[in-house]
């Protein structure tokens, strides 16, 4: 009888236990800075024209020029400014968030 | 015979009753160990609730000030064109060398703007200003961090 049972009396009991396993550290780089071409702007007005056109000339630069109004050049900054402010509350939003919820990997 | 039953059902009965009192005795022994448990887990759940709050309303501070500043640099910049009754149109006839050099300028410093709120380093110099002079007029608050604004 014991050699039957294999020393053993019963069925053992199979223990099924969870282990939390963390989710993998998402870890993206952040992006790199720009790094931005510097523009030149003319002001041209009625009585300086001719002479612009003949310096772009002279410095071998194509005679045109693609122009704004006084209150378009304003517009284009102010839209600019918009732009950047969105860019840094993205940015500020991000790192608040990984500050949040990854503190030990921020402080790194 | 009948009194001989009696007693040992009776110290029988007794002896099932102690062994009751032990069994009840060690589970209120296991249950006030895990209650002390559940409460030191409730404290640390509590203590980490109260610092996640502070966390959150430091970051809401935070981007709220942002936000300030935001306006602040928008207004600015608005005085720039239109304060008081300038026109910038006109005054680039009238000066057009000059306006010519000062929106340049200001394109640079606008630029310059961008790359830092894309992520770029700041210079030694621009962590320095604290001079109206040498900050840049565009996004003070970012670009020099050491400037404190002044009339």
């Amino acid at each position: 009888m014991i050699l039957m049972t294999g020393c053993s009396f019963g069925e053992k009991r199979i223990k099924i236990f969870s282990v939390e396993e963390p989710r993998a550290k998402l870890n993206l780089a952040n992006p790199d800075a720009l790094t931005l071409e510097k523009v030149r702007w003319i002001i041209i007005t009625s009585e300086n024209a001719d002479e612009v056109f003949k310096k772009l000339e002279e410095q071998g630069i194509d005679p045109v020029l693609f122009g704004l109004t006084d209150q378009d050049f304003e517009m284009i900054a102010k839209n600019f400014a918009q732009i950047r402010q969105k860019l840094q509350e993205t940015n500020n939003l991000l790192e608040e968030y990984k500050k949040y919820y990854e503190p030990e990997e921020t402080k790194k | 015979m009948a009194i001989a039953i009696m007693m040992i059902v009776g110290i029988a009965g007794a002896g099932v009753y102690v062994f009751k009192l032990r069994a009840d005795n060690a589970t209120l022994k296991a249950n006030q160990a895990q209650l002390e448990q559940s409460i030191e887990s409730q404290k640390k759940v509590l203590e980490q609730q109260k610092q996640d709050f502070n966390a959150i309303m430091e970051s809401n501070k935070k981007l709220n000030n942002l936000i300030t500043t935001f306006k602040k640099d928008l207004e600015d910049l608005d005085k720039r064109f239109n304060k008081g009754k300038r026109d910038v149109g006109k005054l680039a006839m009238d000066r057009t060398g000059a306006i010519e050099r000062i929106i340049n300028k200001g394109a640079d410093n606008a630029a310059r703007c961008l790359e830092l709120a894309s992520g770029a380093e700041h210079t030694e110099e621009e962590m320095k200003a604290t001079k109206k002079s040498e900050i840049n007029p565009e996004c003070p608050a970012l670009a020099n961090p050491g400037y404190v604004a002044y009339e």
